[in-house]
């Protein structure tokens, strides 16, 4: 079949070029990979690619006070939580950072030190025994002694920053206690422990940690079992695959106008070929090429990152509309141009403005919105991402189908322009 | 019979009459030249003869197929080699020779054959697995050359296949194109050397401003301008007394002023040299210096138009 030989021709081209492969691939992952870094880098991949945990021994030496026990409702009744240092305890245990930190508890505070001078832990969390008591008198000063390893610098970063995070809570939650007793004069437990327990709800961090650092409000109870790094770094590659993608789609795309330029088209033209078949091979290629970047991407991204893209349907559906969408979007793009000289205005310009426009719900991180949602939506980049999101939260098949069929409406629409036009200029 | 029946062609871009009116025959198993100097419109007129570009006018018949009604036909009869090269540099000349070769229907066993074949033919067979974007200008040409030549066509067009290369890869490609008459096959050779066309031509139509001015064989053509030898000089004084004496010189046909030189024509330059040095020292001139052409198809371009085939 001369189509597939054409398609052939063209992918050996597209994978022999070290600009394509890069923009295909590396430049992808090395940007997902720098977001890793600047992350933590310290998530469990389960490939072998984690490094390592950070041993913390916590010495919890803390008997307790009067005020605290109103925030209890907080947390689940089988935590046995009975001191903040309980509290710090189990916020420490929490799943999400067990990728980050294990956790012994130790009787002493000496024992905790002499764990980290024997070099078994990178850190000690010493929490005194006056701690609550300290919490629950309003002038009162709760501190926390961290001891580390002098050489180890991650690691007790991490922890300490945590815990730097928690303190700001309590803190917080102690000034939210002054001013409501300023406001209102009124020493009644049962009323400071609701301001305690009403701050502490609405500022989520104090239980969960990992919401410190969270891009977005996880969709379906599935995904806040994924570790918080993956949260990050899931949409941020996937957000790179789609904007790559596209760039491939209009690179390969745009060797129709190279062609045309370099003369192989016309000859092509002057063998026994139809018009169809040259057409039909190279835009195969252009799907082609996009289909094997986004498989080599979903395929790298959960191998090295240890992302998880969703359930095997969802993702065949994501990945069939961006790649159809994106090949699509390629040949429109080229047919409206004269030739290759324009190609600088379409990469330069188009394609990272709507890809920019297209990846907003994920780079915008402090105030993600309805409105910058529908804005994506403008463009078909856009609607790649949506569907990443919804197969990322393991959102409905209707709804991931429905994702779908737009893509697909968008791609009808492009390759019918395209193609027509190009059948134009080459007939 | 011919290979090749060119009828009243024509094809303009906007204004411009690139093609105008040109009909010709080529018969089977020549090799046939269309020259011309640049702009002349060989290209063009092999575009449409090859389905490239649709003639305004006109149809031509490629092996009986019509290049309006049966573009397939004529495609599969056909081997074209393009004025510029159309090759892809990423790829090595064999893998080039092998995707080109599927484009003309070959496959398998027979296509890695025909593949081999050529690249002797080219002599390319030692850098076969290099990238073409690495071969040198003469190098490509010879590709672009053996891709024309997969499918045996029974018909092949030449399109200025020797511009711009060195002697030795010129002298390959002018051999392998006499070769391929040798073959059977039927060239369409278009150039601007008239050397070329002098040397491999069958029969040959001169082109300019998109008309075929003259056709024939290279002895027909030489005719047109009488047989005559054409000597330039140049003199030392005054060109315009001394052309006046030559003019009645005996031997002498025709004398003509040409931008500082003088062009005489004349039947026999060894009996006439001694007397135009004769009469330009009675003239008090010196003759400065002398060449001596025999007739060739330069001199009937510049007869038949007035200007150089070469500009
Ligand atoms: N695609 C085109 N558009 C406009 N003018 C063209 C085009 N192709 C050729 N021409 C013009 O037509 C004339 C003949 O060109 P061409 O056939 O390439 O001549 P040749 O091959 O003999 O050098 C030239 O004046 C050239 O500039
Ligand atoms: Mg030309």
């Amino acid at each position: 079949m001369k189509i597939f030989d054409i398609a052939l021709k063209d992918l050996t081209r597209s994978f022999r070029s070290v600009f394509a492969v890069l923009f295909m691939f590396v430049i992808p992952l090395v940007v997902t990979g720098m977001f890793y870094v600047m992350f933590g880098g310290m998530a469990d991949s389960g490939t072998g690619f984690s490094l390592p945990q950070t041993n913390v021994v916590i010495a919890n030496l803390d008997e307790g006070g009067s005020g605290f026990d109103m925030a209890m409702s907080q947390f689940p009744a089988d935590a046995n939580i009975q001191s903040m240092g309980d509290m710090i305890v189990y916020t420490l245990q929490q799943d999400n950072l067990a990728d980050l930190m294990q956790v012994t508890l130790v009787d002493s505070a000496e024992a905790a030190r002499s764990a980290v001078d024997a070099q078994e832990a990178g850190v000690a969390v010493i929490i005194p025994a006056d701690f609550s008591a300290q919490f629950s008198d309003l002038e009162g000063q709760a501190v926390l002694e961290v001891y580390q390893d002098p050489t180890l610098i991650l690691g007790p970063a991490i922890v300490r920053s945590v815990l730097n995070q928690y303190m700001d809570g309590i803190s917080g939650a102690k000034i939210a206690v002054n001013v409501a007793l300023a406001q209102t004069g009124s020493g009644d437990p049962a009323f400071i422990g609701q301001v305690v327990e009403a701050y502490l709800t609405a500022t989520e961090a104090t239980r969960d940690p990992a919401a410190l650092l969270e891009v977005r409000a996880p969709a379906a109870g599935e995904t806040e079992e994924v570790p918080l790094l993956l949260r990050i770094i899931g949409p941020i590659m996937g957000g790179m695959m789609v904007f790559y993608a596209f760039y491939t789609g209009t690179a390969t795309a745009e060797t129709l106008l190279q062609e045309d330029e370099m003369g192989t088209l016309p000859r092509l033209f002057t063998t026994p070929t139809t018009q169809a078949t040259i057409l039909g091979g190279k835009l195969l290629a252009v799907l082609l090429t996009v289909t094997i970047q986004v498989i080599v991407l979903l395929t790298l991204g959960a191998l090295i990152f240890g992302i998880n893209w969703g359930s095997l349907g969802s993702i065949l559906l994501f990945s069939a509309g961006t790649i159809l969408v994106a090949s699509a979007f390629g040949v429109f793009v080229n047919s409206l141009l004269k030739s290759t000289k324009q190609g600088g205005i379409v990469f330069g310009g188009v394609l990272t403005f709507t890809g920019m426009i297209g990846m907003m719900p994920i780079f915008v991180f402090s105030n993600p919105s309805a409105t910058i949602d529908t804005i994506s939506l403008l463009v078909p980049q856009g609607w790649a991402i949506h569907g990443l999101l919804q197969s990322m939260q393991g959102a409905a098949t209707g709804n991931l189908l429905l994702t779908m069929l737009v893509m697909l409406a968008w791609s009808v629409a492009f390759f019918g322009i395209g193609v027509w036009r190009f059948q134009k200029r080459f007939a | 019979m011919s290979a090749i029946e060119v009828k009243n062609l024509h094809k303009a871009f906007g204004d411009l009459k690139a093609v105008d009116g040109v009909s010709f025959d080529v018969q089977q198993g020549e090799i046939f030249s269309l020259l011309g100097p640049n702009g002349a419109g060989k290209t063009t007129t092999i575009s449409m003869l090859s389905c490239l570009l649709r003639p305004d006018q006109g149809d031509a018949l490629v092996m009986g197929h019509s290049i309006k009604a049966d573009q397939m036909g004529v495609k599969s009869v056909l081997g074209v080699v393009p004025q510029e090269i159309a090759l892809y540099n990423d790829l090595s000349a064999r893998e080039n020779l092998t995707f080109w070769g599927k484009m003309y229907g070959l496959r398998g066993a027979p296509l890695k054959q025909r593949v081999d074949e050529v690249l002797e033919i080219i002599g390319l067979t030692e850098r076969a697995k290099d990238r073409v974007g690495k071969y040198s200008g003469g190098m490509k040409r010879r590709v672009n050359i053996g891709v024309a030549l997969l499918h045996k066509p029974q018909v092949i067009y030449m399109d200025e296949p020797t511009v711009g290369i060195d002697p030795q890869s010129r002298r390959n490609i002018l051999d392998s194109v006499v070769a391929l008459k040798n073959q059977g096959m039927t060239v369409l050779y278009t150039t601007h050397y008239m050397e070329e066309a002098q040397e491999l031509s069958d029969h040959i139509a001169i082109m300019d401003t998109g008309k075929v001015i003259a056709y024939g064989t290279n002895a027909e053509l030489v005719k047109i301008v009488g047989q005559m030898d054409r000597i330039t000089l140049t003199v030392s004084t005054d060109g315009g007394r001394v052309a006046e004496a030559w003019k009645v010189v005996k031997g002498v046909k025709q004398v003509k002023a040409e931008d500082g030189t003088l062009v005489v024509l004349a039947e026999d330059s060894n009996q006439v040299l001694p007397r135009l040095f004769e009469a330009a020292s009675t003239q008090g001139t010196r003759i400065t210096s002398v060449t001596i052409q025999e007739p060739n198809l330069e001199a009937v371009f510049l007869h038949l138009t007035g200007k150089a085939l070469r500009d």
